[in-house]
C-alpha cells in the first residue's frame, strides 16, 4: 500500500524545511510500511499539522505565540475566569440558551415548512393549476375543461388531475378510512416517482370503465400487510368496491400530506357529475413544466386555452380562468404569514439578546478595567486583548449555543404539539443540519457582535492610565455611555414584542368573544360516509333514522343530528342558485350559498336560533314538497326588508331542470367557515330529500361530551360493522383548531416578549445600578452640601427614565413602522391599535421605574460620610 | 537547581540512553509504548523532542535513509551531559521523596 499522496504533500509542506522535516516524514513512511493503515497515517499527519502548521504562518514569533495555541490558552483562560463569576456565567448562558434556543426552534419550523424544496424529483418543475370565478377566488377543475387543457397545453410534459378522496377499508379485521387520493394515470409521471414494487398508474387507467386500480404508500404497505410483497395484485375493499393494488411507492416519497394510497379515475371517469362541463368535483391540476419553460408562461398558456374553452361552451365556462402557480408556494399560503412574523419575532429577540450579553460582558469588562490594564502594562498588545475578549465571548456564546439546540429540541416538540391542524410538511419538521447550520452561525454572530463592544471599548484602555484606580477613567465614563445607548435599544426592542404580543393577545380575546351564533359547549360529533352501490338509498334512510332513534335513547344524550357540515368546520358544498319573482342575473352573476343537508332536530341539537317559520322535521321527505330553512344573511342578501317564508329559490344553472324549493324557515346566523370570517349565505336542506353520502352526527350532552363517543361507537358498530367513524371531535376542539395558527403565534409572541421585558428590566437596573456605584462619591458631596434624599431619589431615576423614554420613541417608531407585517395575522384589532400601546408604554414604564427605583433608593440611602471616604 | 523536567520530558531522555545507537523516532516511539505504556502522537513527540533539543538536553545528526523511508535520513538522537545531569538531578529528587516511605507503598505481598 502506498502512503496517502495528499497527507504526504500537506507534510511537506508544514514540517521544517530540510533535513528536520525529511527525517519525521521518513519516520513515518518507514512505520507505514511495517504497519499499512491510511487512517494513521492521516491522524498522525493531523496531529503534525496542528503542531507544525499554525507555528509557521508567524516564524518570527516566538513558540508560544502560535496562534492555534493562543486561542487554546485563550479558551482555557476563559473558562477557568467564567467558572469564577458562576452567576455571570450563569445568566449569560441562560440568556444564550432561550434566546438561541428559540430562535432555532422558529427556524427549524420555518426553514422545513416554507423553505426546504417539496421532497419531490426537480420541485422546482411542479405548477398547481385550478380555474378561478369571475371575482377571481379559487374553484376547482371541471374535469372536461382538465380534458381540453391536457389536450391543448404545450408548456408541460404531463399535466396530471387530482383530487383528496378518503376510502374506507373494509372486509379486515379492522375497518378504517383511509387518506387516499384520486389521480389521473399520468400523476406519478407528474410529480416524478415511481414504484418501489410493481407498476404505476398509466393513462389506460383514466379509460372510461376500467377496474379501480391502487397504489400504495410504503408506510401504508408496511402498517397494513407488514411489507408482504406479495399485496401487489391483491384485491381491497374500498367504498365497497374491489380495488386491485398495482404498486407500491418508494420510501420517503411524500406528496404535500402523508397519505395511504392512490386510486385510478377510470371508474368515476364516464359518471355524469363528472362529465357536465359546469361542474367543478373538487380536483385541481398538477404539471410537470417542460425544461425551460416558466410558471409564467405556462399560466399565461392555460389562460388562453380557458379563453378558448369561454368561446366554445359560453352556457358553462362564461368568467371561468385558470390560475396556476409554483406548487411549493401554494402548499403553504396558509401558513406563510405566520411563519414569516415568527421569523421577524426571532429576529428582535435575536439582536435583544446580542444587546443584553453584550451589556452584561461591558459590566464585567468594567470590572475587569484593573486586569486588562495590568496585562496592556506587562506588553498585552492591543490586538492581543480584543482578540481575548473575542475569543472569550464567541466561547460563551457557542457554550450557549449548545445548550440553545437543547432548549430548541424540546421547544420544537411542543411548537409540533400546537401548531395548527393540518399545517403542510409538519412531518419533516427537525432539529437538522441545516437547523444545526443556523445555531452554530447565530451562536458565533452573537459572540462577535456583543464581544465586539466590550472589546473596543477595552482597545481603549490607556496602559499606565487605567493602572490608576482612578474614579472617573476612560473605560468607565465610556462604557456607561455605551450602555446607555444598548439600553434605549433594549427598550425599543422590548416595545416591539411586547406590541407584537399585545396584538395577539387581543386578537385571541376578540375570537374567543365571536358570537358564534349557537352553543359549542356539550357537543360530540364524529363523521362517516355511507359509499358504495350496498348503500342504496333506501338503505341511507334506514341507516340514518336507526342510528338517530339509538342515539337518542342513550342516557346523557338529550339531543342527536346528523348534517352534512358543521359550524366553524366550514361549507362542504357551495352552488350558485336563483330565486323565484327576481330577474335572473347573468351568468358570471348568479349569486352563490352553502347548502347543507341537515336531519331533524339539527338546529335544536346545536342551539341554533329560528327566527321566522319551523325547522326541518322529519316527514320532510321525498314524498314531501321540497323545502328549506335559510339563514339572515340570506335572507338579507335575496328578500331585504321582505319576509323570506314561503319564497322559492333553485339550486344550480337557471336552465337545470331542479326542483323549486319553499323557505318554511328563517334562522340566525352562525359562525360557519372559520371562527372569524364572515358567515356566508347558507340554505339548509332535509337529508331525506337531498341525501348525502357523507355526513357528521352531532351529539349534545349532558355531561362531558367525550365520554358518549364509545357508546355512540358500538351502535354504529351494531349497524354496521364495517363502518369506520372518523374526525371524532368535540365542537370546542373544532372552535379551538379554528383559532390554532392565532394561539400559536401568540404563544410564540408572548414568550419572546417576556424574555425581553425581563432582559430590559434586569439590564436597566445593572446599567443604573452600576450608575450609582460610579457616582457613590459624587452623591455623597451633594448630600453633604445639603441635598435631600428625595432629590437625590430623582435625580438617578430621572436619568434612568430618559433612557427608558428614548427606548419607547424608538421602539413605537419601529412598531409602527413593522405594523403591515403583522396584520394579515389579526381579527378585530388594528396594529396600530392605541389600547394595546398605551398598555405595553405603561407597562414598560412601570418596569422602567421599578428598575431604577431600587438602586435609586439605595443612592438616597447614602451615608455621606462613608460616600465621601469612598474611593 | 537543574533545569525542570517534566515526566514526560524524563521518559523520553531515558527512552534515547537505553536505546543507545538506534534511538530515532520510529524506535522512541514504540519503545516508549512498549516500556512506558504511553502511545503518542507523533505530532506531540517532535515537537517535545525539538523542546529539549531547544533546551541543550539532546542533540541529533543525521542517519542513512532505507529503502522503505524512500531514502529519507534518521535523526539520530544522544543526550547532552547537561541532559544527563537533569536527568540525575530529577531522579535525586524523586529519591528523597520516596526515602522513608517505601513501606507505605509497598504492594502487600
Amino acid at each position: 500500500m502506498i502512503a496517502p499522496r495528499l497527507a504526504n504533500r500537506l507534510l511537506r509542506r508544514v514540517l521544517p524545511e530540510g533535513t528536520r522535516g525529511e527525517t519525521i516524514r521518513g519516520d513515518l513512511l518507514e512505520e507505514f510500511h511495517a504497519r499499512p493503515s491510511r487512517w494513521w497515517f492521516w491522524r498522525q499527519t493531523l496531529s503534525l499539522v496542528v503542531r507544525y502548521g499554525m507555528r509557521r504562518e508567524s516564524p518570527a514569533a516566538a513558540r508560544s505565540d502560535s496562534m492555534f495555541e493562543t486561542i487554546w490558552n485563550d479558551v482555557r483562560y476563559a473558562a477557568r475566569s467564567y467558572a469564577k463569576t458562576p452567576t455571570f456565567t450563569l445568566a449569560v448562558l441562560t440568556t444564550l440558551a432561550l434566546g438561541i434556543g428559540a430562535s432555532t426552534a422558529i427556524f427549524s419550523m420555518v426553514n422545513a415548512i416554507l423553505l426546504q424544496p417539496l421532497p419531490l424529483n426537480e420541485p422546482d418543475r411542479l405548477v398547481y393549476a385550478n380555474e378561478v370565478n369571475a371575482k377571481l377566488v379559487r374553484i376547482s377543475t371541471s374535469w372536461l375543461n382538465y380534458r381540453d387543457w391536457r389536450q391543448r397545453a404545450r408548456s408541460f410534459e404531463h399535466l396530471a388531475l387530482t383530487r383528496d378522496e378518503p376510502e374506507a377499508l373494509s372486509a379486515v379485521e379492522r375497518p378504517q378510512r383511509l387518506r387516499g387520493r384520486r389521480v389521473t394515470g399520468n400523476f406519478f409521471q407528474a410529480v416524478g416517482v415511481r414504484p418501489a414494487l410493481g407498476r404505476a398508474l398509466a393513462d389506460d387507467d383514466d379509460r372510461p370503465g376500467a377496474p379501480l386500480m391502487a397504489v400504495i404508500t410504503d408506510g401504508f404497505w408496511r402498517a397494513q400487510f407488514g411489507a408482504d410483497p406479495s399485496v401487489v395484485g391483491r384485491t381491497l375493499i374500498l367504498n365497497e368496491r374491489p380495488a386491485t393494488v398495482v404498486g407500491i411507492l418508494p420510501r420517503g416519497f411524500e406528496y404535500l400530506r402523508p397519505y395511504d394510497l392512490f386510486v385510478s379515475m377510470g371508474p368515476i371517469a364516464d359518471s355524469p357529475g363528472l362529465n357536465q362541463r359546469g361542474n367543478h368535483n373538487g380536483f385541481y391540476a398538477v404539471g410537470r413544466l417542460r425544461s425551460g419553460v416558466s410558471v409564467e408562461s405556462a399560466d399565461r398558456e392555460l389562460r388562453d386555452i380557458a379563453a378558448q374553452l369561454e368561446r366554445e361552451h359560453p352556457d358553462t365556462n362564461t368568467n371561468i380562468s385558470v390560475r396556476a402557480e409554483p406548487l411549493a408556494d401554494r402548499l403553504v399560503a396558509d401558513v406563510r404569514p405566520t411563519l414569516f412574523a415568527l421569523l421577524g419575532a426571532v429576529g428582535f429577540l435575536l439582536s435583544d439578546l446580542c444587546v443584553n450579553v453584550a451589556n452584561l460582558l461591558i459590566a464585567r469588562g468594567a470590572a475587569r478595567q484593573h486586569e486588562l490594564a495590568v496585562r496592556a502594562a506587562l506588553g498585552g498588545g492591543r490586538r492581543r486583548l480584543v482578540s481575548q475578549l473575542l475569543v472569550e465571548s464567541t466561547f460563551v456564546s457557542l457554550l450557549g449555543g449548545g445548550l440553545g439546540v437543547a432548549v430548541a429540541s424540546w421547544l420544537l416538540r411542543a411548537l409540533i404539539a400546537v401548531a395548527p391542524e393540518g399545517t403542510p410538511r409538519l412531518t419533516s419538521v427537525a432539529i437538522d443540519s441545516t437547523a444545526l447550520v443556523f445555531a452554530l452561525v447565530a451562536s458565533t454572530i452573537c459572540g462577535l457582535v456583543f464581544g465586539a463592544f466590550p472589546a473596543l471599548l477595552a482597545s481603549g484602555v490607556q496602559g499606565q492610565h487605567a493602572l490608576i484606580r482612578g474614579r472617573a477613567s476612560g473605560f468607565a465614563a465610556g462604557s456607561h455611555r455605551l450602555r446607555r445607548g444598548l439600553m434605549v435599544a433594549e427598550t425599543a426592542l422590548a416595545l416591539i414584542l411586547l406590541a407584537g404580543a399585545g396584538l395577539m393577545i387581543r386578537t385571541l380575546q376578540q375570537l374567543a368573544g365571536v358570537e358564534t351564533g349557537f352553543r359549542p359547549d356539550h357537543l360530540m360529533t364524529a363523521q362517516f360516509a355511507l359509499s358504495g352501490p350496498r348503500w342504496t338509498t333506501e338503505r341511507q334512510r334506514a341507516f340514518r333514522d336507526e342510528l338517530l332513534t339509538k342515539a337518542r335513547a342513550v342516557p346523557g344524550v338529550a339531543r342527536a343530528a346528523l348534517t352534512f357540515a358543521l359550524p366553524i368546520d366550514g361549507s362542504q358544498w357551495n352552488s350558485i342558485f336563483i330565486v323565484s319573482g327576481k330577474p335572473i342575473p347573468d351568468r358570471a352573476h348568479l349569486p352563490s350559498s352553502a347548502f347543507t343537508p341537515v336531519s331533524d332536530g339539527y338546529f335544536e341539537a346545536v342551539g341554533m336560533r329560528l327566527i321566522r317559520g319551523r325547522t326541518i322535521d322529519a316527514r320532510d321527505d321525498a314524498t314531501t314538497p321540497r323545502v328549506a330553512v335559510v339563514n339572515e344573511s340570506f335572507a338579507r342578501e335575496m328578500w331585504p326588508g321582505e319576509d323570506p317564508i314561503g319564497k322559492r329559490l333553485k339550486q344550480g344553472w337557471p336552465e337545470d331542470d331542479n326542483a323549486w324549493i319553499e323557505v318554511v324557515g328563517l334562522i340566525a346566523d352562525v359562525k360557519f367557515n372559520g371562527i372569524s370570517a364572515e358567515t356566508p349565505m347558507q340554505v339548509y336542506l332535509p337529508l331525506n330529500q337531498v341525501a348525502m353520502r357523507e355526513m357528521a352526527v352531532v351529539v349534545r350532552t349532558a355531561a362531558d361530551p367525550a365520554t358518549v363517543m364509545p357508546t355512540l361507537e358500538t351502535i354504529v358498530h351494531d349497524l354496521d360493522k364495517d363502518l369506520p367513524l372518523f374526525a371524532r371531535r368535540t365542537m370546542d376542539q373544532i372552535i379551538e383548531s379554528s383559532m390554532a395558527q392565532s394561539r400559536l403565534s401568540m404563544t410564540v409572541f408572548v414568550v419572546f416578549a417576556l424574555v425581553a421585558l425581563t432582559l430590559a428590566a434586569v439590564g436597566l437596573y445593572g446599567v443604573v445600578a452600576h450608575g450609582v456605584t460610579e457616582r457613590t462619591h459624587e452623591i455623597g458631596v451633594r448630600m453633604a452640601l445639603g441635598a435631600d434624599p428625595v432629590d437625590v431619589l430623582r435625580l438617578i431615576v430621572g436619568q434612568g427614565l430618559v433612557t427608558v423614554v428614548a427606548g419607547l420613541a424608538v421602539g413605537i417608531a419601529g412598531a409602527l413602522a413593522l405594523s403591515r407585517t403583522i396584520e394579515s395575522l389579526l381579527f378585530g384589532v388594528k396594529p396600530t391599535d392605541p389600547t394595546t400601546f398605551a398598555a405595553v408604554i405603561v407597562l414598560l414604564l412601570g418596569v422602567g421605574l421599578a428598575a431604577c427605583g431600587v438602586p435609586a433608593w439605595r443612592a438616597s440611602r447614602v451615608d455621606p460620610t462613608a460616600a465621601l471616604r469612598a474611593e | 537547581m537543574g533545569i525542570y523536567l517534566g515526566e514526560f520530558e524524563q521518559l523520553l531522555l531515558l527512552t534515547v540512553l537505553r536505546l543507545g545507537a538506534e534511538a530515532y523516532g520510529v524506535e522512541i516511539a514504540r519503545d516508549l509504548e512498549a516500556r512506558a505504556g504511553r502511545r503518542v502522537s507523533r505530532g506531540a513527540l517532535y515537537t517535545s523532542l525539538d523542546r529539549l533539543e531547544n533546551k541543550g538536553l539532546l542533540r541529533w545528526k543525521a542517519g542513512a535513509g532505507t529503502p522503505e523511508r524512500e531514502g529519507l535520513p534518521r535523526r539520530l538522537y544522544h543526550v547532552t551531559p547537561t541532559g544527563v545531569a537533569a536527568l540525575r538531578e530529577s531522579r535525586g529528587v524523586l529519591k528523597r521523596m520516596w526515602r522513608g516511605i517505601e513501606h507505605l507503598l509497598n504492594e502487600p505481598s
